[in-house]
C-alpha cells in the first residue's frame, strides 16, 4: 500500500512540478489542438492518395497522439529533475527507485489517454466516422495500453538523459519516427520489412492495430493478442528504463556528473 | 545600401549562431528526412511514384516552416534568455531591422531541411531531380526563405505579447502544413479553408516550389508570396515598434 501511495502521490507531485505544459492555454494548444490537426493532416493525405480509409487514419492517429505527452513527459520526468537541480534529492530517497520512476509515468499515461480520447472524438465528429457504441470500452483499453507503453518508452529515453546532455534531440526524433514506423500512417504492406520489424518493438504499433480491429467491430477477443503484445512491449521498456537509470546513476556518481548539464 | 548590409551581415551572423546548435541542426536535418521518408512510402502506396520529387520538396518546405515557426516565434524570447535583447534594442536602427535578420536566418537554416530531403530522396530512393523549371525553383526557394523570414517577423512581434507563445507555435505547425497544401492539395480540403490559405505566404511559397518542380505558372505564385510577405513585414514592423516602446516605458524589456 505504501508503495502504491508513493507511486500515485509522488507521480502526481512530480507531474505538477516537471511537466512544462501545465497552464490551460498551453495544454489545450499543444496537447489537444495540435494532435487533432496531425490527425486531420494524415486523414486528408490518406484520402487524397487513397492509401486507406478514414477509419485507418482516424483511429491510428488518435492512438498515436498519446505519444506526444507520454514520450516528452517520460523524458521530462528524469531530464527536468536534472535541469532543476533536484535529481540528487530524488536519488537520496531511501525508497525504491523503480517505484519512484514508474510512478512518474502514470500521470503522463493518463494524460496521453485523455489526448487520445479527445482526438478520436473530435476527429470522428469532424470527418464523419461512426464508431459502434459497444466498441468504446475496448477502444479505451487499447488507447490506455498504448499510452502506458509509450510512457515507459519515454522514461527509457529520459534515462538516456543521465548519459547524454541533449536528450531532447532523441525525444523529438523518436516522436517523428513513431509517425513512420508504427504503421499508423503507412500500412505495414507499404513499408520495407526492416521498418515493420522495428515497429513491432515500438509502442503504439500493436495498440493501433488492436484499436482498428475493435473500431471495425471485430470484438475485444480478436484484438486481445495485439493488446497483449503492446503490454509486453511496454513491460520491456519499463524494465529497460529501470536498468538504464540504475547503470547511469552509478556512472554519474562515479564521475560526479549527476548535475552536469 | 547600409540597410542591405545590416540585413545581410545580421542574417549571416544569426544563421551561423543557429547552425552552432547541435539541437537545431539535428532537428532541421533528421525530422524532415523522417517526414520525407513517410511521404515517399505514402505516395508509393497510393500509386503516385511519379510524384516522389514533389513529396520530397513538400516535406522540405514543411521543415522550412517548422524552422521559421519555432525559430522566429521564439526569436525575441531567445535573445531575452541570452541576455542580449537590451543590447540589440540599443542599436541605433529600427527594431524591425535588428530582428528581421534573426527571422530570415531561421528561414535560411530551414533550407537545411529542403536540401536534406532532396539529397535523401536522390541517394536512398533514386528520385531524379528533374525539375520542370530549375532556375525558377532556385528563385522560388530564395523568395520562399526571405518571404517566410518576413512572415517570421510578424510571428516574433505577436508571439512576444503572449506568455504561452510556445503553445501557439506547437499548435500552428500542422494547420499551416495542411492548409498551405505542402503535401495535401488544397482542393481536397473543405471550402472554408481556401480564403485562409490564400492569405498565407506559405501557400504561395509551397505552390511556387511545387510548380517549379512539376510544371505550372511559377512566377505569379512567387510574386504573390513576396507581396503577402511584404504586407506581413510592414504589420510586423509596426507591431514590433509598438511592443518595444511599451516595454521600454514599462521597463519590462528584459522580463519574461
Amino acid at each position: 500500500m505504501k508503495t502504491l501511495r508513493l507511486m500515485t502521490v509522488g507521480g502526481t507531485i512530480a507531474y505538477r512540478a516537471l511537466f512544462n505544459w501545465t497552464t490551460p492555454g498551453m495544454f489545450v494548444g499543444t496537447l489537444l489542438v495540435g494532435p487533432l490537426f496531425q490527425l486531420l493532416f494524415f486523414a486528408y493525405l490518406g484520402r487524397q492518395l487513397q492509401v486507406a480509409d478514414d477509419r485507418f487514419y482516424i483511429v491510428g492517429n488518435a492512438v498515436l497522439t498519446a505519444s506526444l505527452a507520454c514520450v516528452f513527459g517520460g523524458t521530462m520526468a528524469v531530464a527536468n529533475e536534472r535541469r532543476f537541480g533536484t535529481l540528487g534529492h530524488v536519488l537520496l530517497s531511501p525508497r525504491s527507485r523503480t517505484a519512484i520512476f514508474w510512478g512518474r509515468v502514470l500521470p503522463y499515461a493518463g494524460n496521453g489517454l485523455l489526448i487520445a480520447v479527445v482526438t478520436l472524438s473530435a476527429g470522428a465528429l469532424l470527418l464523419g466516422l461512426r464508431i459502434p457504441v459497444p466498441a468504446l470500452p475496448g477502444l479505451l483499453v487499447a488507447m490506455a495500453a498504448g499510452s502506458l507503453a509509450c510512457g515507459f518508452f519515454g522514461l527509457t529515453l529520459g534515462a538516456l538523459g543521465l548519459r547524454f546532455r541533449d536528450v531532447w534531440v532523441v525525444s523529438n526524433v523518436s516522436v517523428a519516427l513513431l509517425l513512420l514506423l508504427t504503421g499508423v500512417n503507412v500500412p505495414a504492406s507499404g513499408l520495407p520489412g526492416w521498418m515493420v520489424t522495428v515497429g513491432q518493438w515500438l509502442p503504439i504499433t500493436h495498440a493501433a492495430e488492436a484499436a482498428r480491429q475493435i473500431a471495425a467491430g471485430a470484438g475485444f477477443a480478436a484484438a486481445a493478442p495485439a493488446l497483449g503484445r503492446e503490454l509486453l512491449v511496454g513491460a520491456l521498456y519499463a524494465a529497460a528504463a529501470v536498468v538504464l537509470l540504475k547503470v547511469f546513476e552509478v556512472e554519474s556518481r562515479r564521475k560526479a556528473s549527476l548535475d552536469t548539464l | 545600401m547600409r540597410t542591405l548590409r545590416l540585413l545581410t551581415v545580421g542574417t549571416l551572423l544569426h544563421a551561423k549562431q543557429i547552425s552552432r546548435s547541435p539541437f537545431e541542426v539535428a532537428i532541421a536535418l533528421v525530422v524532415p528526412v523522417v517526414q520525407a521518408t513517410l511521404a515517399v512510402y505514402l505516395f508509393r502506396s497510393g500509386g503516385e511514384q511519379h510524384r516522389l520529387l514533389e513529396a520530397a520538396v513538400g516535406a522540405g518546405v514543411m521543415g522550412v516552416w517548422s524552422s521559421v515557426l519555432f525559430g522566429s516565434g521564439g526569436a525575441i524570447q531567445n535573445q531575452r534568455w541570452q541576455g542580449t535583447l537590451e543590447m540589440i534594442m540599443l542599436a541605433p536602427r529600427r527594431p524591425a531591422l535588428v530582428i528581421l535578420p534573426i527571422t530570415i536566418a531561421t528561414g535560411v537554416t530551414g533550407t537545411y531541411a529542403l536540401l536534406a530531403t532532396l539529397v535523401w530522396g536522390r541517394v536512398l530512393y533514386g528520385i531524379r531531380l528533374d525539375f520542370a523549371h530549375p532556375v525558377a525553383f532556385v528563385v522560388a526557394a530564395v523568395v520562399c526563405v526571405i518571404g517566410l523570414g518576413m512572415f517570421g517577423l510578424l510571428l516574433a512581434s505577436t508571439f512576444v505579447l503572449m506568455r504561452n507563445a510556445n503553445a501557439l507555435a506547437n499548435t500552428l505547425e500542422y494547420p499551416v502544413w495542411l492548409i498551405s497544401g505542402m503535401l495535401v492539395p488544397i482542393t481536397v480540403l473543405p471550402a472554408w479553408t481556401t480564403p485562409i490559405a490564400a492569405i498565407l505566404p506559405t501557400t504561395w511559397g509551397a505552390r511556387a516550389l511545387r510548380e517549379a518542380t512539376s510544371g505550372g505558372p511559377v512566377w505569379p505564385s512567387i510574386l504573390l508570396c513576396l507581396g503577402i510577405s511584404l504586407v506581413c513585414l510592414v504589420i510586423g514592423a509596426l507591431t514590433l515598434t509598438h511592443v518595444e516602446r511599451r516595454a521600454r516605458a514599462a521597463a519590462t524589456l528584459a522580463l519574461a
